[in-house]
């Protein structure tokens, strides 16, 4: 998400617990070209509408998180997003679900060191920051390597000063539709674990494991999911700017069988100067591509068999320019301008999926323009509970007021 | 900052290198003879599905989204050696087509539509070329599509099995439908079934037999088999999971000389990428004992996965689509459950490929094929290629046993 920035918290006191709100939504127009069949597409949305709360008591013993995405209601149709798939949507961006989040932590120090345990609905402990909390508007189109989210997660997890260990076990199946709920027979049936090192303040370097068992066939039987990720992220000490290196495979598995496997390397850094903000991405990531409905832009869900059509190779590049404007003081308003450069190619051959044949020429070209509003506390980086948090209870604060709250020892400490 | 330059470099550096990546594709044999190649009918807008021949005219279906979306049915002259394309029907509200077949007296012509809400299209046949719709049957049960649909008589009156998709909220399942009406189809039957799809079914002398992906297969009584079944109300047999599950479609067959039923040849649908690759095995099921089948032999094709057969039941011969693979003809004369040691599968199945049971394949070795589906009719094999059209082949002309 934009990166908002200077606004006091919406935050109450009461008795043990320290509670905080916060509420945001973007407008936003696209035009892609082309975005299908060599037409050009512009369309309006509301996106990313979301309530927040977070409450902690006993000083952080124990936390709850929460978050309602209104994106049910605004974004049926789905948001062009080229390259993207997931959900029963491709090419444009799937809405998530009204219940984003929604985990109780509870938390033990021992000095440096600490361990917790979390349940709820949420993230696995697998991957890096969720797209939500990071610059850009549009989604990189490896949110389905690189992250696994609303599912009904519990997460223990450890840390030293140096290195956080996390292990949880989930369901694997992802959502079906926004007013989806984690299926109760697939509880426990998947699991991930992810090893963090700090190595020295504002370096944070990731690897993870997830075995997400028939993801996309919400009953079982389709093929399994062995996630692999790593990653590097780099801040400055004024939490004034960042740079991400990822990468992440997901290999699909019918039984014991291995059949394909889709890579991803993404690269962006985001720097503020003042008001202003700017933001570059570069993406290579392989896609499944998938059988399509009579509306081309969704896909059947599940699959009617274990096959692909293709897979294609989609290379992103994506640039932001975004100001920043407090016109009350917990109030944020983020007008931005994002600009995407797409290209693709096909890895199979033959391929049931030409994508140059179906787009209708070998480059798409995305031009985004729209504003960011947000109120009280912000996203902050999404995917970690309770010690595993890279950061604590981040809140929109003054850019000149920070670290008194951040976690000794952690990194990441950005408001996002 | 030096440092951090340093160390994110050399991150960067182990990150490419893993990201390398290679599929490693095997490619298929092709030792055995070829089938003689008469003629391809070219069809390069849309992919192309299955194939259905009667008579002088063949239909195909197209599948997916290629330039065009696969919602045409294509009529072709195939009197002569080159298929040639006399009418394209489109299909409106439909991104793929599955299954087409006549009814065994050339009146209708069926065709399974997929996504969203699936159907099956009737048409009329008075000018074969030129078919009239008569009615589209979609219920909510048909939706979210046909994956197959399977036409066959049963004691005097038309049905239709449908193999419906699963979808968001809703299993797999098997619908049939009375077409004695063709303007007013009835649902007379329908069951959830198959794990997580039900991909196909094959119905002779009133069994049914369903394909039930990892449920593997079930025999049924529809009215053949005297255990009180009906369509309307099918009965259980028998049920056997064949090694590898993915049990996509079925062929009982009947010796036409011999009059020996005893085996049906499954096809298993492993994961593939269209044009690509492909996986899975034929395996051969003894059906001798509905209530006990049991898997006795298996043919195996490196490189290539099996879909939809035609046999040749008078002289014993399997013909497979097998995708890449093109067309594999079998020998399935003799008796398929006993081989030498030397051919045995270490869990005692017969190894038919390792028996050298495969006559011929084709077409393929001059340019890429991906071979949906297989036909035999008059003496002529029809192969439909989901990547270039319909090809019109000689059959095995080596005879087998």
């Amino acid at each position: 998400m934009l990166l908002p920035v200077a606004a006091r918290a919406q935050s109450v006191h009461y008795g043990p617990a320290h509670i905080e709100f916060g509420a945001q939504a973007i407008g936003v127009g696209t035009r892609e070209s082309p975005a299908i069949h060599g037409r050009v597409l512009t369309e309006g949305y509301l996106t990313q509408p979301m309530v927040m709360a977070m409450a902690s008591f006993w000083n952080n013993a124990v936390e709850l998180k929460g978050a309602l995405d209104f994106e049910g209601v605004t974004l049926k149709r789905g948001e062009l997003n080229a390259g993207i798939h997931g959900e029963g949507y491709i090419d444009r961006r799937h809405p998530h679900t009204y219940l984003h989040e929604l985990v109780v932590s509870a938390q033990r120090k021992f000095g440096d060191n600490g361990a917790s345990l979390a349940l709820g609905k949420g993230f696995a402990p697998f991957g890096t920051d969720d797209p939500m909390a990071r610059p850009f508007e549009k989604y990189p189109i490896n949110h389905h390597l690189a992250q696994v989210l609303e599912r009904a997660v519990a997460v223990a997890s450890a840390r030293t000063r140096r290195v956080i260990l996390e292990a949880g076990l989930f369901n694997g199946d992802e959502p079906e539709s926004p007013g989806d709920v984690p299926n109760r027979k697939r509880y426990w049936d998947s699991w991930s674990s992810r090893v963090t090192l700090i190595p020295f303040p504002q370096g944070e370097l990731q690897t993870s494991f997830a075995l997400v068992r028939s993801p996309e066939n919400a009953t079982g039987g389709g093929v399994d999911h062995h996630k692999q990720s790593a990653s590097i992220r780099l801040e400055d000490a004024q939490h004034s700017g960042y740079g991400l290196l990822e990468w992440a495979r997901t290999t699909n598995y019918a039984g014991s069988s291995r059949t394909f496997a889709f890579t991803s390397l993404l690269a962006e850094t985001w720097a503020r100067y003042g008001r202003a903000s700017g933001a570059f991405r570069f993406e290579r990531t392989e896609r499944p591509d998938e059988d399509r409905l009579v509306d081309e832009f969704r896909s059947p869900l599940p699959a009617t068999d274990l096959s692909i059509n293709g897979r294609s190779q989609w290379t992103i590049i994506t640039a932001l320019l975004a100001a920043t404007f407090q016109p009350l003081e917990t109030l944020t308003l983020e007008p931005f301008a994002e600009v995407a450069r797409i290209r693709f190619r096909p890895t199979l051959s033959p391929s049931g999926f030409d994508p140059t044949q179906f787009y209708g020429s070998n480059r798409i070209w995305s031009v985004s323009v729209g504003a960011k509003l947000a109120l009280g506390m912000s996203h902050m980086r999404m995917g970690r509970y309770g010690v595993a948090s890279t950061e604590k209870r981040v809140m929109k604060m003054r850019s000149k007021e920070m670290d008194d709250m951040h976690m000794h020892g952690a990194t990441g400490s950005a408001p996002y | 900052m030096s440092n951090l330059a340093r160390r994110g470099a050399t991150v960067a550096a182990a990150l490419s290198i893993v990201s390398c990546f290679s599929d490693n594709p095997v490619v298929p044999p092709t030792d055995s003879p070829p089938l003689a190649v008469l003629g391809l009918g070219v069809v390069a807008e849309r992919y192309t599905g299955e194939v259905w021949v009667r008579g002088s005219v063949a239909y195909t279906t197209t599948w997916g989204s290629r330039e065009s979306p696969g919602n045409a049915i294509k009529i072709w002259d195939v009197a002569g050696d080159i298929p040639n394309l006399v009418n394209t029907v489109i299909v409106p509200s439909a991104s793929t087509l599955g299954d087409i077949q006549t009814s065994d007296d050339g009146q209708l012509l069926i065709v399974a539509t997929e996504f969203a809400s699936g159907s099956i299209m009737i048409y009329r046949l008075s000018d074969p070329v030129n078919p009239q719709l008569i009615s589209r049957y979609t219920t909510p049960l048909t939706s979210p599509g046909v994956h197959t649909a399977e036409v066959q008589r049963v004691n005097g009156t038309l049905y239709a099995f449908l193999s419906v998709d699963p979808g968001i909220g809703s299993a797999a399942r098997l619908v049939i439908v009375d077409l004695s009406d063709p303007a007013v189809p009835t649902q007379v039957f329908t069951a959830v079934m198959g794990s997580p799809f039900v991909h196909d079914v094959f119905v002779r002398d009133g069994i049914l037999i369903t394909a039930l992906w990892d449920d593997g297969m079930t025999i049924w009584d529809i009215g053949g088999a005297g255990s009180g079944g009906s369509v309307s109300n099918p009965v259980a047999l028998g049920n056997v999971v064949t090694v590898g599950g993915a049990v996509h479609n079925v062929w009982w067959y009947h010796n036409a000389i011999s009059g020996d039923n005893r085996y049906a040849f499954v096809g298993e649908e492993g994961p593939g990428a269209t044009g690509a690759s492909a996986s899975g095995d034929i395996h051969v099921v003894d059906v001798s004992n509905f209530a006990a089948p049991r898997e006795v032999a298996f043919f195996h094709l490196p490189g290539a996965g099996t879909h939809n057969f035609s046999v040749d039941e008078t002289r014993g011969i399997l013909y497979a689509a097998y995708y890449n693979g093109g067309v594999r003809a079998i020998d399935i004369t003799g008796d398929l459950s006993s081989c030498a040691a030397a051919h045995k599968a270490p869990d005692g199945r017969c190894d038919l490929a390792s028996m050298g049971r495969e006559l011929a394949h084709g077409p393929g070795d001059e340019h890429p094929v991906y071979i949906w589906g297989v036909l035999l009719s008059s003496g002529r094999v029809y192969a439909s290629d989901m990547l270039n059209g319909l090809w019109k082949l000689a059959e095995v002309s080596i005879p087998p046993g």
